[in-house]
Formats: C-alpha cells, structure tokens, sequence
C-alpha cells in the first residue's frame, strides 16, 4: 500500500459502520433479474399508461399523438431503470444510504472473486470483466451494423430496380449509422481502456470498480430501445436525425432518443472513470513523462467525450421534449429553430470523430515501438498532437453546417479553424512515421495494422483537408465524398486501428494467441475491399451522387458496383476475422504472459491476470519505451563530441 | 581524454566548443545514405503516380457535365491546387510507409526480435521541418480557401467575372420551395409563374431565395455548384450565373424522408431570347 493508506490508519479515521453479514440481495442479482424486472416494469408501465395517457377513440388527433409518445417515452425509461435496479445497480449505494458499508467479502464478491463465468453476467466490478464486457458488445454492434451495411449496399448494388421499401432502406442507414457511432466509440476505451488501462498504469481496478460497471449495464440498457426502433416503424431519418424530419417520424424515433440519452450517461461515467484512474491511480514511479502513449490517448478521447457529448444528450432531450410534452424547440411552425438542432448535435457530432479516432491511434503507437523495438518517437510532440486535436476539435463543428444557410460568414472561422486542425493531427502522423524510420518491423498482424490505418489516415486527411474548404464543400457537402471522407477515418482509422489492438491485447485478454494466419486473411481481404468499397465512392461522389438516396442516375453505376462488390468483400475479410477471434478464443496456443516482449506494465503481470492483477504493486523506474541500441551514426558523432561534453 | 592532459575550463566561453560536422556537411553525409537516397526517389515516383490524380478529380467531377458557372470553374480549380499542393506531403509519407516495410529489414517469426532498432528519442531536425511545411501547407490552404470563399460569395451575388461580358443586367428572382419530394420554382418578376423545370437565360445572374414547406432539404444545382439548404419557417439565399447551354441536374442533398431519391428535377440553361419566348408561354410578362 502506499504511504497515504499508512496516514490514515495512524490518524484513526473514522470508518462507516460495517456491520451486518456479508450478502443479502446483492447476491441474487444478476442480468436475469435485471432483463425481468426491467420487461415486467415496461410492462406494467405500458398497460397502466395507455389508460391514463391515450384516449384510445381519438388515435388520429394530435393530442393522442403526443400521450402515445409519452407512453412510449415512460415505457423505454422504465425498462432502463428497472434494469439497472434489477441487475443491483443501486444495491451498494442504498446500502450506503442505509448506513452500512459493503463488506470486504461483498466488495470481492462484487468483483466477481471465484465466480467462473458466470461473472459476466452480472454487475461485476472488476475492470477486466468490464473490458471483455465491451468487447463482446462492440462486436456484437460492429456485427449488426455490417449486416445492415450489405443490406444497404445490395440496395445500390442492384441499380435496375427497388430492393426494399424507401422507408425501410431509410431505416437501414439510419440504424446503420447509429450503430456504427457507438460501437466505434466504445470500442477502443471499452474493452482497452477498461481492462488493459488499469494494469498499464499498475493499478489494482479502475479509480470507481462500481461506475465502470454502471457505464457498460447503462450501455447495455440502452440498446434494446435502439434496437426495437425496427420494429416501431424504424428509425428513418439517418444517424444525425435532423429536425423537423424527426419530429414526422414514427413512434420508433423516441427509442433512438432514449438510446442517445442513456449512452450519454454511459460515456459520461465511463469518461470521469478513465480520466480520475489515469491520473490518481498511477504506480509509483510513473510520472507523466513515463506515462504510456495509449493512457494519453484515453485520456484525451475521454476529455472530448466528457465535455461534448451532453451536447449531443441535450440536442435529444429537447427533442423528446418536443415529442412528449409539446414543446417546439425545433418546430420552426411555433417559432423553433433548426439550426438550434444542428448546432447542438454536431458539437458533439465532430469531436466524436476524434474520440473514435485518437484512442485507436494511440493504441497503435503503443504498440508500433513493440514490434519495432524502437522508442517512441517524439513522445512530446505525440502528446502535442493530442492536445492539439482535443483542442481545436471543440471549434470546427460548423464546417458540418457550411451548407445549412445558418450563417453564411461563419464560413470564414471555422474553415480556419478546420484546416488548422490538420497541423496536430500532422504530429500524430509524424511520430508513427518517426518511429517506423530505421525500424525493422516484426511483421506480425498488429504491425500491419499500423501500414493500414497510416495509409487509410493520409486517404482520409487529404480528402477531409478538401471538405473543410467552404467553396469544394459547396459541391461536396452532401454526396457519396463524404461518405466516403468518413468512413476512411471511422473505419480506415478507427475500425482497422481497434483490430490491430484486439490482435495486440488479445493474449493478455485471453491468454491465448489470435491465430496469426486467419486473423491477418480477413484483414487484409477486409482492408483491400474496403480500398474497393470506398475509393470507388469518392468517384460517385465527384461525380455528384447525393448520399442516403437508394435509386440514382445510370451515370453513377459503375462505381456503386464496385463499391457493393468492396462491401462484400470487407463483409467476407470480417467474418472470417471474427471466426478467427472465436476459435483463438475458444482454443488458441497459450500465449504465456508476454508473447511480444512489452515492455509496459500489462505484459509484466501473469495471464490470466490475477483479481487484483499484480501480487505487489510494481514501482516504475523508467519510461515505457526503453527499446533500441545506440544508434551507430550517432555513436560516430558522441565520440567526437566527448572531450567538449566532459569538460 | 587522458589524465595526463585534464581539460581546462574556460568559464568565459560563450558558446560549449564541439567537433560537431558543420550542419552542410550533416547534410551531405545524411543525403549520401542509401535509405534516404532511396526513399527521394520512391518519393518522386509516387508523386509522378498521384499527380495525375488531379486531372482525374476534374475528369470525374465532369463525367455528368462540364462547369456551367464561374463558380464551378472555381470549384474544381480549388480542388485540383488543393490535390497538387498535398501530393508532396502525401507522397513523402507514403514513400516513408512503403520503404520501411522492408527497406531497414525486417523481422518474422513467432519470438519476439532479440535484434533492437536504432534508439532514436527524437530528432529536432525532423521535427521541426515537418511542422514547418505542414503549417505552411495549412496556411496556404486556408489563405487560398479564404480567398476562393470571398471570390464565390461575390459571384453568388451577382457580380460576374472580369473576363465575362460586362452586363447591367437585373438579377433574375426565383424562389425555390422544397416539399416533400418536389422542387417548386417562382419568378416573381415575371409574372409570378411557377413550374417545377427550371429555365433560365444564359449569362444572366440568378438569384435564389430558397425555403421549404416542411422538413430541412438542400437544393442543389449540380453543374453550377452551388447548394444551400432549404429550412421551413426561413429563406437561405444564394445565386449563380449559368454561362453554358444546356440542362443540368438539381437534385436533394439532404434526407428529407420516404422519397428523397427522387427528389430531383433539371435546370434548362437557354438563350434569352428563347426564356423570353418560354416565359410568354407559361404566361408570365416580360420584364427585362
């Protein structure tokens, strides 16, 4: 223990009575009774509703409207409630209401000490089951959105006629997009901040084990309303929603609105939990110049997310106010305004890119030296590069907004600061390339990731540096470019990095290899059809295809078969990733505790990491990147510079 | 060093001596190596081979219709400065990427390497050369996107190239009304007739008042390059002077529900004599 714990007991601090027996009804909760208690209470909230709220004879009047919408509202908060205390969410602190502490045995248990596997089932504490929580549910998400994406690209890959109905294919890239937003979000700080932070910086869980397990069941809560959109009509106005489409949109929407506002709070405690673990729960020794790169990146993804995602939560409250209270926030017939919406929404809308793309960015960084063994290069100017972006990220929303008309001359400032942005995401791509200059690569599958994303980072910045100009945006804003502009970042960057560090983390997380042969078969035929998919719909883009249609000119036909066939393809490269993980998972070669040789503190704790991962918490003496030999041209140069530096 | 011969310390020295290679002669030792001689070279090729990316973005912007406006000319020539200034930079980092796969050696196998890279923290040099000509880059971008910015927002107004034909023409009003899934066109000028074709007179400035019946759509004019949204319970402007014959595409850039994929319709670009003719047809009276 450290000295601060030694203080204390010498003061005789006053401790919160622990009386009582370890147990009671924390035991008996779990995601069975949460799923029950949360369905029963949905239940009975819609039943009890539709009596007080729907005066069921006059379903076509506007006032039923809104009861319905309110009903609907009750039902979704119901479920996430009741879940969350079904699944003994609140057990410990109404405890603490109460009186009593948890006791030490409950805390252990809580942590989901000698449960097998069943503890992943339930409101488990421990940070590791928290991250392989994560992980299982953005590939659960990443699954869902690529099967959506087919449907979407089979749509446009069959030019001659209407696959689906309009409004489902709206619904598709709606629910498509969403999806894919949350699942990216989570799925770097999810799995890796969650279960590979903590051991990094030596520490024995997260700084709040109870708010890591909140953030992932609030997530977990929020997808069911998202999901059951499909089934209430659909969710048919595309990921950003924009008012007043939303506001004509079927009851369905309200389930994306609880959705965002639940997963807000998700983002916000998992946020104020990685940032207060990254800078109070940090070994001895390790001083933020010994810092890894990748808790920077978290902590510089959090910082983003903690700050700007209310934004996108408040853009949603409102909104749901307009639904079931009557409000007109956005209803410009009562004096509202559209652009109160746009603006709210891409406030959080633009440095979610960045909260997607710098954690994978920063895991491939920490794991680039490994495989190089190398120093990281410039690891100032990698931090710059991250402040830079958390930064300029929070005033370059309204490049998204150029084309709206909200004003005109704001135009001016914000492609300044939009191209400005551009410089510390510059550095970020100077310290990869400082650190491969001279390496020898060990070509294993979380190196090649590196040259994907690098490549897939220049494709995305040159093309993003166009569309942050004003006048190239005036024909851009709105086509297949930009569709095509993101998904190099979302998914060139953000997608392909987070693989790379699956393939990373994958034998501390399991303690088994990912197979090497068929992990790096589905990536590259996802990445080379992802080349396909995307290149080809910059073309359709240049050549003015508008995004989210699902029938268009002959003239853009080529390009949209090529991009099908790409999706396809990315499809195949994915499923054959994802059987790779399973049976790796299910029976891999055992990886030992450090099968790439890190030098950073999660590979210098045994696999399967322990409960409270180290036996003696580790004193740090040097930096994390102690790599590499004396360079020999540099060696030439100290030896002639000796005598002037001794004396 | 030797004990025998201590080194003396100077304590007026302004500056610590050193036998350190003058910084050309760095230069030259740096460009005699192997790597960095190879990696300029790979650095030229790929070059060679995006440059002509640049004609390819016009070719491909074209495929549906040359520029038909001054604004587009001003458009595509944005994006073909914008792709040559970026080659280099993208060129170097690519070449970079490319060499280092193999080109320093590399390591397979299923051990970790016991063979370590050069140890090389950073370099001050590199550094600072890199931020300098991203910056530069950057600044150039935007100095030219400012620029190009102010040049169309004055082309969009109305006022028309020095190279054109001077005209005192009046601006030609049109309002522009989306709904759910038509375009609606007005020329309260003319009479107020309205028709859900565009036709207008070549070389004449047109200027659009835009709003919408219900939900947030975006006219765009494809050819001509210009595009604002079209907000209920507000009026977006923008204008443009067509100065080629021929019809283009207007469609909806911005999902407006069931039907937004057909939200399309085409401008006629005409003479004025033949808009004059079309306007006595539809029954509106000639004003200009």
């Amino acid at each position: 223990m450290t000295d601060t714990a030694v203080v204390y007991q010498t003061h005789d601090v006053p401790q919160p009575r622990q009386h009582g027996k370890p147990g009671g009804i924390l035991r008996h909760t779990s995601i069975i009774t949460g799923t029950v208690l949360g369905v029963v209470a949905a239940v009975v909230t819609y039943a009890i509703g539709s009596h007080f709220f729907v005066p069921w004879g006059t379903q076509n009047s506007d006032a039923s409207q809104v009861g319905l919408n309110a009903l609907i509202a009750a039902t979704y908060f119901a479920w996430v409630i009741f879940f969350m205390i079904g699944i003994g969410a609140f057990a410990g602190p109404i405890r603490w209401a109460l009186g009593h502490d948890l006791t030490h045995d409950d805390a252990e248990y809580m942590a989901g000490k000698d449960q097998g596997k069943w503890r992943y089932w339930k409101y488990t504490t421990d940070h590791k089951v928290v991250g392989t929580q994560y992980l299982i549910v953005s590939m659960v998400l990443l699954g869902l959105g690529g099967l959506l994406a087919m449907l979407i690209r089979t749509e446009l890959g069959i030019t001659w006629m209407e696959v689906f109905d309009p409004n489902f294919y709206n619904s598709l890239i709606g629910t498509h997009g969403i999806v894919m937003i949350i699942a990216l979000i989570i799925v770097v700080t999810g799995p890796f901040g969650n279960f590979i932070l903590p051991i990094m910086i030596g520490a024995r869980d997260m700084a709040f084990p109870r708010l890591n397990a909140l953030s992932f069941w609030l997530l977990f809560a929020a997808i069911p309303p998202l999901a059951s959109n499909l089934f209430l009509g659909g969710l048919r106005d595309g990921w950003t929603v924009y008012q007043p489409l939303a506001s004509q949109a079927p009851i369905g929407m309200i389930g994306y609105q609880v959705t965002i506002i639940v997963f807000a709070f998700s983002t916000g405690v998992a946020s104020v939990n990685l940032i207060t673990t990254s800078v109070t729960m940090r070994a001895r020794g390790m001083t933020w110049n010994r810092v890894p790169i990748f808790v920077i990146g978290v902590i510089a993804s959090s910082v983003m997310g903690l700050v700007w995602f209310p934004m996108f939560q408040y853009s949603q409250i409102l909104a749901i106010s307009d639904k079931v209270i009557s409000t007109s926030f956005y209803n410009p017939v009562m004096g509202g305004s559209v652009w109160l919406y746009e603006n709210l929404f891409w406030l959080l809308g633009h440095p979610e890119v960045y909260v997607v793309v710098i954690p994978g960015t920063a895991a491939l960084m920490e794991l680039m030296v490994v495989f190089l063994r190398k120093p990281l290069f410039s690891y100032k100017v990698a931090i710059a590069g991250f402040a830079g972006v958390v930064g300029i990220s929070s005033i370059v929303w309204v490049h998204h907004m150029y084309m709206t008309g909200w004003a005109p001359s704001a135009g001016y400032p914000f492609m300044l600061s939009t191209e400005l942005i551009s410089i510390p995401f510059g550095f970020l791509v100077l310290v990869m390339l400082g650190t491969l200059w001279r390496g020898k690569p060990w070509t294993r599958l979380p190196m090649m990731c590196v040259y994907a994303v690098v490549w897939d980072k220049v494709v995305g910045g040159i093309t993003g540096v166009y569309l942050s100009d004003v006048p190239v945006d005036q024909y851009m804003h709105g086509s297949m470019f930009v569709v095509a502009h993101f998904h190099y970042m979302l998914m060139g960057a953000g997608l392909f990095a987070a693989i790379g560090a699956t393939a990373y983390w994958f034998p501390k997380m399991t303690g088994r290899m990912l197979d090497e042969r068929l992990g790096s078969i589905g990536f590259w035929v996802a990445f080379f059809g992802f080349q396909l998919t995307f290149g080809s719909m910059f073309v359709a883009g240049l050549q003015g295809m508008p995004r989210r249609v699902l029938q268009f000119d002959n003239a853009f036909n080529i390009s949209n078969w090529l991009s099908t066939i790409g999706a396809f393809t990315i499809g195949i490269g994915m499923l054959v990733f994802l059987y790779a993980i399973i049976t790796s998972w299910r029976s891999g070669k055992p990886s030992g505790s450090n099968p790439w040789g890190g030098k950073t503190l999660e590979w210098q704790t045994e696999t399967p990491v322990p409960l409270e991962n180290f036996p003696v918490l580790p004193v740090v003496t040097g930096d994390p990147y102690d790599y590499g030999v004396p360079d020999p041209y540099d060696a030439v140069l100290e030896a002639d510079k000796q005598p002037a530096g001794v004396a | 060093m030797s004990i025998d011969n201590p080194p003396t310390i100077e304590v007026d020295q302004p500056e610590e001596p050193t036998n350190r290679p003058a910084a050309d002669h760095r230069l030259k030792e740096w460009l005699s190596r192997g790597y960095v001689r190879r990696i300029i070279v790979l650095s030229v090729i790929i070059g060679l081979v995006i440059l002509p990316l640049a004609w390819l973005v016009i070719h491909f912007m074209n495929l549906t219709g040359a520029p038909a406006s001054a604004i587009m000319v001003e458009i595509e020539r944005t994006m073909f400065v914008f792709t040559v200034v970026s080659a280099p930079l993208m060129a170097i980092t690519l070449a970079i990427l490319f060499y280092s796969l193999t080109g320093w050696g590399r390591v397979t196998g299923e051990d970790p390497p016991m063979q370590e890279s050069p140890a090389i923290r950073t370099n001050g040099t590199a550094v600072v050369l890199w931020i300098a000509a991203t910056s530069i880059l950057a600044g150039f971008l935007v100095i030219w996107g400012l620029v190009e910015l102010a040049t169309i927002t004055s082309y969009a107004n109305g006022s028309t190239p020095a190279n054109q034909q001077p005209n005192g023409q009046k601006a030609i009003d049109i309002n522009v009304t989306g709904q759910q899934w038509v375009w609606t066109f007005e020329y309260p000028d003319q009479g107020a007739i309205t028709t859900d074709t565009l036709v207008v007179p070549i070389d004449v400035p047109l200027y659009f008042n835009v709003t919408s019946k219900d939900v947030v759509h975006n006219f765009w004019v494809v050819e001509l390059g210009i595009k604002i949204d079209a907000n209920p319970g507000a009026i977006t402007n923008t204008g443009v002077t067509p100065d080629k014959l021929g019809t283009f595409n207007i469609r909806c850039a911005e999902l407006c529900g069931l039907h937004h994929a057909y939200m399309q319709t085409k401008i006629k670009v005409v003479t004025q004599a033949e808009f004059d003719s079309w306007v006595r047809e539809m029954g509106g009276k000639r004003t200009v």
